[in-house]
């Protein structure tokens, strides 16, 4: 086991971690600006951000909670980028997930039935943009926006139609007790765990076996790929499934393992954006599993240290989501570094 | 011959940021009105050095000076404005446009609403290629011209914006012979019409023929300046690689045994529907190298393609050992004892941002002894093996978990041809084995495709260099639009008769 810890510690690139960690510094500096430039003590805010994100047990549980679905859409968004494509269909395959659980866990009140369907169907609806690109070349980006779309609407009938609760015909169906994960303590369910455990094994998967070596080669150079007896097409289709299922995982856990309500709640407030937010996230943890391990905490952070901020340093919402704007954009700030490096040593060959 | 320096360079040092220094104070003197040599190695800093003049590159320290004064070049618009002119080793022509707008791109005027005097234009260029005797077709678009007619655009362009000098970057890699031969007699035209060439090379022959004098650069240094009439290719290459260099090969004669790999009737389409290889046969016996020679774009890409698992067969079979593998893919081929050194290094032998461990087993990363668990790599396996290949093949790389991009040509080169040959193969396809890969690297190749025949393993050598063909080849089938004009033993004929073969004359006609 030492031996492989030593390894892991090898394929482990430190430098990406240390450029995110200065971003994520300077998000904070350039957070502090905007706050003193609307009346605000960034000290205080700050201080009651990590408060609340960290100062307690429930803070930390919180954290976790957050930090759980979209540390699954970042994997779907990372794994898309690994093989070379920009799949943000996180978004909608996460909804399937999501009703998938709601629907499943009424037929057979199993917990692992309700996230094996959910999974299942995230990897069902990513389905259509594989086929479109693999056997026809449309673009990921156009199938996938359009996927989202159709899955949205589609999923919004579902919850105040088939499936809405008969008592409160806003939500949908609640998950059965018996389906529901198991609670960790301050409302955190292990659904934090499995995602982690989600997370190892797509690094495990990218970077130590013979498909994942195919994936990560065919996202680089396809024709290189092809020539090395790897099947690029295969690649990216299993990219597209994996990622969905990753997403759809993420879906069912986001309403099997919150309560109190256990269901989708009016117009599918609880399950909207977490796909785009996973983007966010990825390029944070820079497409990395592990990186996105830290970064979907980092985010959660600042999601569960909000109400603290907000009722203690009186900083109002949208400030604090400027703020996590404005991280999101300096992590872009190390390849632009090397864009301007490359520009005044102008062809360095 | 005039003697008065048109161009000094003094003490020109370039360390790049990663702190490779690439230039160590390099001393140049170009003289009005000749051909200068820039004779060097790959890496060796010809490239930086004339980047430098032509202003892309900044130097770290050093001075230049044009007709005696000391100039600053922030870009190559300066560079062009003091009279400099380089044409790259790839073209940076529009391929849409035709030579004209080609020519004249950037030269149009910079108002927002400034008018193209196309007429005007046209009229001074076709002034210019009177009076140099030097003609491209300027209507046509340029992707549909030769690749040396292309080079003419790219020559016409500096020229069109009356520069004293001109470089040019390995401007033979891409042309065929005759298309060098045209171009050095455009070359001696702008000579005669008071011009200054640069000419940079790593082909002794070439700069032999052209040149008035040679400087070799050798690791960032200047070796040494002479005259070519007092050169000779043994003191240049000596110069070059800092050790006599066995130009020849030692190849003891062997005879052949059975054949391995048997082509029949072979048909296959190039990428825009037309008919690459037409109906060939042949085969490659055990302990045996048959060499592929002729014009690129003849058929050699599609033919290796074909052979390799990677496009689709039209008609015709190919057997491996007597065994029927026509249509088979590529992994099926490598498991069936073949290899394949592909003849595009960059874009299909590596995956550049990958590390040279990752690199090391690219096609045999499924075989059992890379595994943990069926379908697990066992990466500290395939460390060793990357070690043993770095050792055995003497490749310069950092480290084995750096990416290969930032390994030199020749380095990457011997990187794919260890990994090849490290499949144990039967049969072994090496394409363009030693393209754009430095004198000592192409040496150690040429002699590693003799040892791997030696011990009896067939090779099929494709290459645009004629001589290496020549030299390496048991028997060789010239190919002409995709058929082969003949197969002969190099010895049995002589270059003309190659040259023949390679316009597209059948060798019972040229023997008749």
């Amino acid at each position: 086991m030492k031996r492989s810890g030593s390894e892991l510690l090898k394929a482990i690139n430190l430098r990406p971690f240390v450029e995110s960690l200065i971003a994520v510094l300077v998000g904070f500096i350039i957070g502090a600006i905007v706050l003193l430039a609307f009346g605000y003590n960034p000290w205080s805010a700050y201080y009651w951000l990590f408060q609340g994100a960290l100062g307690s047990t429930y803070g930390i549980a919180s954290t976790l909670r957050y930090a759980t679905p979209i540390m699954l859409t970042a994997l779907t968004f990372a794994i898309g980028t690994r093989t070379g494509i920009f799949n943000i269909g996180a978004e909608s395959s996460f909804y399937f997930g999501a009703i998938a659980a709601v629907i499943f866990t009424n037929i057979w009140d199993n917990m692992w039935f309700g996230l094996v369907m959910g999974m299942l169907f995230g990897a069902l609806w990513a389905l259509p943009a594989a086929v479109l690109k693999v056997y026809r070349g449309v673009h990921e980006v156009i199938s996938t926006i359009m996927l989202n779309w159709i899955g949205w609407f589609f999923v919004l009938w579902l919850i105040v139609g088939p499936y809405a609760n008969p008592n409160d015909p806003n939500k949908t169906l609640r998950i059965p007790v018996n389906a529901r994960l198991p609670i960790i303590g301050y409302g955190l369910s292990i659904a934090i765990i499995i995602a982690i455990i989600a997370a190892l094994l797509t690094y495990f998967l990218l970077w130590h076996t013979t498909m994942g070596f195919g994936m990560r080669a065919s996202g680089i150079n396809q024709k290189a790929a092809r020539y090395a007896g790897m099947n690029p097409k295969m690649a990216v289709m299993w990219s597209f499934l994996i990622g969905g299922l990753l997403s759809g995982l993420g879906g069912a856990m986001k309403i099997m393992g919150e309560g109190p309500g256990y269901a989708i709640s009016q117009g599918g407030a609880n399950i909207y954006g977490f796909g785009f937010d996973g983007i966010g996230v990825a390029l944070v943890g820079r497409n990395h599993p592990l990186g996105i391990i830290l970064s979907a905490i980092f985010f959660g952070m600042l999601r569960a240290g909000t109400a603290l901020m907000q009722a203690q340093a009186h900083v109002p919402l949208e400030i604090i989501k400027v703020i996590q704007g404005i991280i999101v954009i300096t992590v872009a700030i190390p390849s632009l570094y090397d864009l301007v490096k490359k520009a005044i040593h102008r062809g360095a060959a | 011959m005039d003697r008065t320096p048109i161009i000094e360079m003094k003490g020109i040092v370039k360390v790049y940021p990663d702190g490779t220094k690439a230039l160590k104070g390099v001393d140049l003197t170009v003289n009005e009105g000749e051909i200068l040599g820039l004779l060097g190695e790959n890496g060796a800093g010809k490239t930086t050095l004339m980047k430098i003049l032509f202003g892309m590159l900044h130097p770290t320290s050093g001075k230049i000076f044009i007709r005696g004064k000391e100039v600053h070049f922030k870009s190559p618009s300066d560079a062009i404005a003091h009279g400099i002119g380089m044409v790259h080793q790839h073209f940076t022509l529009v391929e849409v446009f035709d030579a004209l707008h080609n020519i004249i791109l950037g030269m149009e005027g910079h108002g927002l609403f400034s008018k193209i005097d196309i007429e005007k234009a046209k009229e001074k260029l076709q002034k210019l290629m009177d009076e140099l005797n030097f003609q491209v077709p300027l209507e046509i678009p340029v992707e549909n011209l030769p690749v040396g007619v292309q080079q003419r655009v790219e020559i016409l362009k500096m020229l069109y914006r009356d520069v004293d000098v001109i470089i040019l970057d390995e401007p033979t890699a891409v042309l065929t012979p005759m298309e060098v031969e045209e171009l050095f007699r455009v070359l001696r035209q702008l000579k005669a019409e008071g011009k200054t060439i640069i000419f940079i090379s790593h082909k002794l022959n070439e700069v032999m023929e052209l040149t008035d004098r040679v400087t070799v650069i050798r690791k960032g240094e200047v070796i040494g300046t002479v005259n070519t009439s007092e050169a000779t290719p043994q003191l240049l290459a000596r110069m070059m690689v800092g050790r006599d260099v066995v130009l020849r090969i030692e190849k003891p004669p062997r005879e052949p045994g059975e054949p391995i790999l048997r082509v029949e009737n072979l048909k296959v389409m190039g990428d825009r529907g037309e008919i690459a290889v037409n109906g060939l046969s042949f085969d490659v016996r055990a302990g045996e190298i048959f060499g592929i020679a002729g014009v690129e774009g003849n058929g050699q890409t599609e033919l290796i393609e074909a052979i390799s698992g990677l496009r689709k067969v039209e008609e015709g079979k190919i057997y491996l050992q007597g065994k029927d593998i026509t249509g088979r893919g590529p992994k099926e081929l490598y498991e069936l004892g073949m290899a394949h050194i592909p003849e595009d290094r960059t874009h299909m032998g590596l995956i550049l941002d990958m590390t040279v461990t990752e690199n090391s087993i690219l096609g045999l990363h499924w075989r059992p002894d890379f595994q943990r668990l069926k379908g697990v790599i066992n990466w500290s396996r395939a460390r060793e093996h990357a070690k043993s290949l770095i050792e055995q093949f003497d490749i310069t790389a950092p480290g084995t978990e750096t990416p290969v991009k930032s390994l030199s040509g020749g380095n990457q080169q011997k990187l794919i041809v260890a990994r090849e040959v490290s499949k144990e193969p039967i049969f072994i396809i090496a394409a363009q084995p030693t393209r754009g890969v430095d004198v000592a690297s192409t040496e150690y190749i040429r002699n590693y495709l003799v040892k791997l025949r030696n011990e009896g393993k067939a090779v099929l050598l494709v290459s645009a260099d004629l001589d290496e063909v020549i030299q390496l080849s048991d028997r060789m089938g010239v190919i002409y639009e995709g058929e082969f004009m003949g197969i002969v033993k190099p010895e049995e004929v002589n270059t003309e008769e190659i040259g023949m073969m390679m316009g597209g004359i059948r060798y019972e006609e040229i023997r008749k």
